[in-house]
């Protein structure tokens, strides 16, 4: 292989890694505040997609107006998931609470498929995202150069009000004591719907960046990068923004490098996000930036 | 005298938080021995580290001679020590005789392949079991409770069938982790006499942990008091009530 | 033997009449519902093991039945099938010779899987956390991917056609039965009882003395030699296979009899199955256009699967027990349902 491929692997490495990393941060924060996975993450993150065409395709607008209108909606979608199926169970037993999120999940998908059908649908790419980016003469498409930039941008910004304002404290105060913020005074439920929401919206920018990597969706599309990103969050430490940031980037990386390295494995490419949840389990199942939020609690 | 447990420099920390440092006591065999401090002390950490739920940063245990640090919680119940939580925590979803035969577990005397083709082995030992649990309940009292969902029953019983699954574990030291917190103070005088009976029938030592001043004063041979993680002092209990240092730690925190 | 033991065993006993009788005098579509009856009943008492009594959230079934069937196809298929069947990448030769007949090819493949269930049980248990869930979700994708890929095991995409149909009421039934027997018997010993402990508090089960981890073991490692077998009744009932064949849908139907069922009772798991397997039949109305009045209303093809889902998080959300919650059937029950009514009579 020569520098210039390396030099491309690295970027479209990157640029997948980002968008892991993106959609890894809900799982992480969710889980962070109310020890949930929230097994419909993906499937909130396909929806996004399909909220951006709708904004473009069926209601003409444009793709900037429509890109922002999928993310807030999307966001709104985390939060109604949160109060309608979540916060009714948030006293019940944990076990309870996964099986509503499979459900949640399941749901999703199937109603996207008898609306929409099963076949891809084509994603429109504006213009801005489809050409190609020319570096001292090796050959970069834009998207795969913007969607890092987007993605650490978020990232900075979420990083400002995780540390910076009150809601953000309070936040992270909740992923340590949920009972005595609420002694506290502080508005929990409001703070968990904001959780919601943010990753929400985060699943958004990164449905649709992954959507005009590979400019066709379906459904089902939210169920892969939903597993990956989740092995992501893990290997990042779950409940550590920055380690699931981190971990999309490890996790993306790794999965372009090896395909490029070993091409006979491509076909395997969907199954390493899989071994790497293994191992992180087996050999640092804190991850690489987080504390044991399992610790036994006495 | 037996040394039934001796803590040696144990410290445990937290990240940057030194939860329990250089905690040493000994416990000799057949006393009553308290644990009392403020609030967030360290002292159920201290009991953490005791039964091997954590592993200290530093120090070392030995339990009746042997080094236990390092070792699987359920591996230091079987070598005979038993532990209740601070708030109780029995199996709500099974009765009182059910939480009480978890006790056996680790002498179980039947395996998989008896209990799938329900072999003589396993009946004789599965009523054995259901016996000893009955005799169990029955020396303490709650014979009559047996057959009850344990999360039915009042708050006191609670706490004295979550001793009793502790002693169906045949513990030879039994660490109470604040067993009058929440009580009124008529049960808070029941669960004293009741460990005081327990201790003298099973022939235990207890470790124990309070808060209620007077039931420690009233039950323990030996006061040890933590506060930030650290022993500031160790007595009888006119020993400790006159101590400056533990008037200090404790003023505006004494309820009794 | 006492009286219950005899009802019990009556029971079974007029069970197998009936299926006796249906086998002769029952539609071919319907006794084929009541073998995938049978099939559902062993699955799902294996995932209420895991999920219901341990306590332990897991979305193995596709992942493990696809196991089970594959190696159970590949063992009954015999060599000269294989050769015809593998046209694009022939078969690795040890396993193209091997064949053999319907049982111990059942248990070879509930075995492998149980192997793989502790495979995937060992990372998992030995830390906290609800990883269980995922990855075994996280399998079940997998296994899809793999069985795709290695071509000179599975056939990759082509799948396995032509499999001997063996599977029969009576295997189906057979089956569950004893599945039923050796999984009461688990939940009604001193290993059911340290399952339910750590259920209900892990700390506290610990503090007793019990190796949780093994314990999450064994009620995981049943299961999976179940689900296995499981597949191996399916592969040879529906006689094709493919690595898009078990998909999530069927740890999803069965996640909703356990759920509707009762968590941990296995009595309740019985009945669950029976309705909701006979539900679902019935629901495929609404995926068939029909005419109502007149009105043409078009089948709305995947129709069932929503509403499987909303009525998952109706119950989940507000009939969290189900119809047993945690208990189980029991004769005593029943004579003393029966008195009360007798004295409410009077
Ligand atoms: N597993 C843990 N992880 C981090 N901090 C802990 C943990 N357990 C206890 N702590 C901290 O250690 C200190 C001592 O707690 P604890 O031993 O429970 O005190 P006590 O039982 O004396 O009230 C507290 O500040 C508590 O927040
Ligand atoms: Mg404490």
């Amino acid at each position: 292989m020569d520098l210039t491929t390396i030099l491309q692997q690295l970027v479209n490495g990157i640029s997948l890694g980002s968008l892991y990393g993106l959609v890894a941060i809900g799982y992480t924060m969710v889980y962070g505040v109310i020890r949930l996975i929230n097994f419909a993450h993906g499937d909130i993150m396909m929806v996004g997609m399909y909220f951006a065409v709708t904004g473009i395709v069926a209601m003409f607008l444009p793709w900037w107006a429509a890109f922002l209108l999928s993310m807030v909606a999307t966001a709104l979608l985390g939060v109604l998931v949160d109060r309608l199926a979540y916060k009714p169970l948030r006293n019940a037993s944990r076990i309870s609470a996964l099986i509503t999120a499979i459900g949640v999940s399941f749901f999703l998908e199937n109603l996207f498929l008898v609306v929409f059908g099963g076949v891809p649908k084509a994603f429109p790419v504006p213009s801005v995202f489809g050409g190609v980016i020319n570096v001292n003469g090796v050959i970069f498409p834009n998207i795969a150069i913007i969607t890092p930039i987007i993605a650490i941008a978020f990232l900075l910004i979420l990083l400002f009000i995780l540390h910076k304002t009150k809601y953000g404290m309070a936040m992270r105060a909740l992923s340590f004591d949920m009972e005595t913020v609420r002694i506290m005074g502080v508005n929990v439920d409001m703070i968990i719907s904001i959780v919601f929401a943010i990753g929400s919206f985060l699943a958004a920018v990164g449905g649709i960046f992954w959507a005009m990597r590979y400019p066709a969706i379906n459904p089902l599309i939210g169920i892969m990068p939903g597993l990956k990103a989740f092995a992501a969050a893990v290997l990042g430490g779950i409940g550590s923004v920055m380690g699931a940031a981190v971990g999309g980037f490890v996790i993306g990386l790794s999965e372009i490098l090896i395909v490029a390295l070993f091409p006979p494995l491509a076909g395997y490419k969907d199954a390493f996000a899989f071994l790497f949840l293994i191992f992180v389990l087996l050999f640092k199942p804190t991850g690489i930036m987080g504390e044991d939020l399992e610790r036994g609690r006495f | 005298m037996n040394i039934a447990l001796k803590c040696d420099k144990i410290t445990m920390k937290f990240g940057g938080l030194t939860a329990v440092n250089e905690f040493s006591a000994e416990i000799r065999e057949h006393m009553i021995f308290g644990l009392i401090g403020p609030n967030g002390a360290g002292k159920t950490t201290a009991f953490n580290v005791i039964t091997g739920n954590l592993k200290p940063t530093s120090g070392d245990v030995n339990f009746f001679g042997k080094s236990i640090v390092g070792l699987k919680p359920y591996k230091i119940v079987s070598m005979g020590m038993a532990r209740t939580f601070q708030n109780i925590r029995l199996f709500s979803n099974l009765t009182v005789l059910e939480n009480i035969l978890t006790g056996f577990h680790h002498k179980l005397q039947y395996n998989i392949v008896d209990t799938v083709l329900r072999t003589p082995r396993y009946y004789k030992h599965e009523k054995e079991m259901r016996n000893t649990a009955r005799e169990l309940l029955k020396s303490v009292g709650l014979l009559d409770k047996a057959d009850l969902k344990a999360s039915g029953l009042p708050y006191g019983e609670r706490r004295e069938v979550e001793i009793a699954r502790a002693l169906a574990t045949g513990p030879k030291l039994l660490l109470l982790d604040e067993p009058a917190a929440g009580m009124n103070p008529q049960e808070t005088l029941n669960l004293m006499y009741f460990i005081q009976e327990v201790k003298e029938s099973f022939n235990l030592t207890v470790f124990l942990i309070e808060h209620d001043m007077k039931f420690v004063m009233n039950l323990c041979e030996t006061i040890a008091v933590l506060d930030h993680g650290v022993k500031i002092a160790e007595g009888n209990p006119e020993e400790i009530q006159k101590n400056p240092d533990v008037i200090r730690a404790y003023l505006g925190d004494i309820d009794a | 033997m006492n009286k219950k033991t005899i009802l019990t065993v009556l029971s079974v006993v007029l069970l197998f009449l009936f299926l006796w009788y249906g086998d002769g005098h029952l539609s071919t579509y319907a006794m084929r519902i009541w073998e995938e009856v049978g099939i559902f009943l062993m699955l799902a008492a294996s995932y209420n093991l895991i999920n219901g009594v341990t306590g332990q959230f897991s979305l193995e079934p596709n992942g493990f039945v696809a196991i089970g069937a594959y190696v159970t196809a590949i063992l009954i298929l015999t060599p000269a099938q294989k050769e015809a069947m593998f046209i694009i990448t022939p078969m690795v030769p040890w396993l193209q010779n091997l064949h053999m007949s319907f049982f111990p090819a059942l248990i070879i493949g509930g075995l492998v899987t149980a192997f793989v269930g502790f495979l995937l049980g060992f990372p998992v248990f030995r830390v906290r956390g609800d990883y269980l869930a995922i990855v075994t979700l996280g399998f079940g994708l997998t296994i899809r991917v793999v069985s795709n890929n290695t071509v000179p095991i599975t056939n990759g995409a082509l799948g396995l056609k032509g499999l001997p149909t063996y599977t029969t009421i009576w295997w189906c039934w057979g089956w569950a039965v004893f599945a039923m027997i050796v999984i009461m018997r688990m939940v009604n010993s001193e290993f059911g009882r340290a399952m339910k402990a750590v259920r209900d508090d892990e700390d506290a089960a610990i503090a007793m003395g019990i190796n949780t981890f093994w314990i999450k073991m064994t009620a995981f490692i049943t299961a999976a030699f179940f689900e296995g077998v499981g597949g191996g009744l399916l592969a040879s009932l529906i006689t094709i296979i493919s690595p898009t064949m078990f998909t999530f849908f069927l740890t999803f139907e069965l996640l909703i009899i356990i759920v509707v069922g009762g968590l941990g009772s296995m009595t309740g798991t019985a009945l669950a199955t029976i309705v909701v397997i006979w539900g679902s039949e019935i629901l495929r109305v609404v995926e068939q256009p029909m005419d109502i009045f007149g009105l043409h209303i078009p089948g709305i093809p995947g129709m069932r699967m929503v509403v499987f889902s909303v009525l998952l998080i109706l119950i989940m959300i507000f009939a969290r027990e189900g119809i047993m919650g945690q208990k189980e059937f029991s004769w005593d029950s029943l004579f003393n349902f029966f008195k009360k009514n007798k004295v409410a009579q009077k």
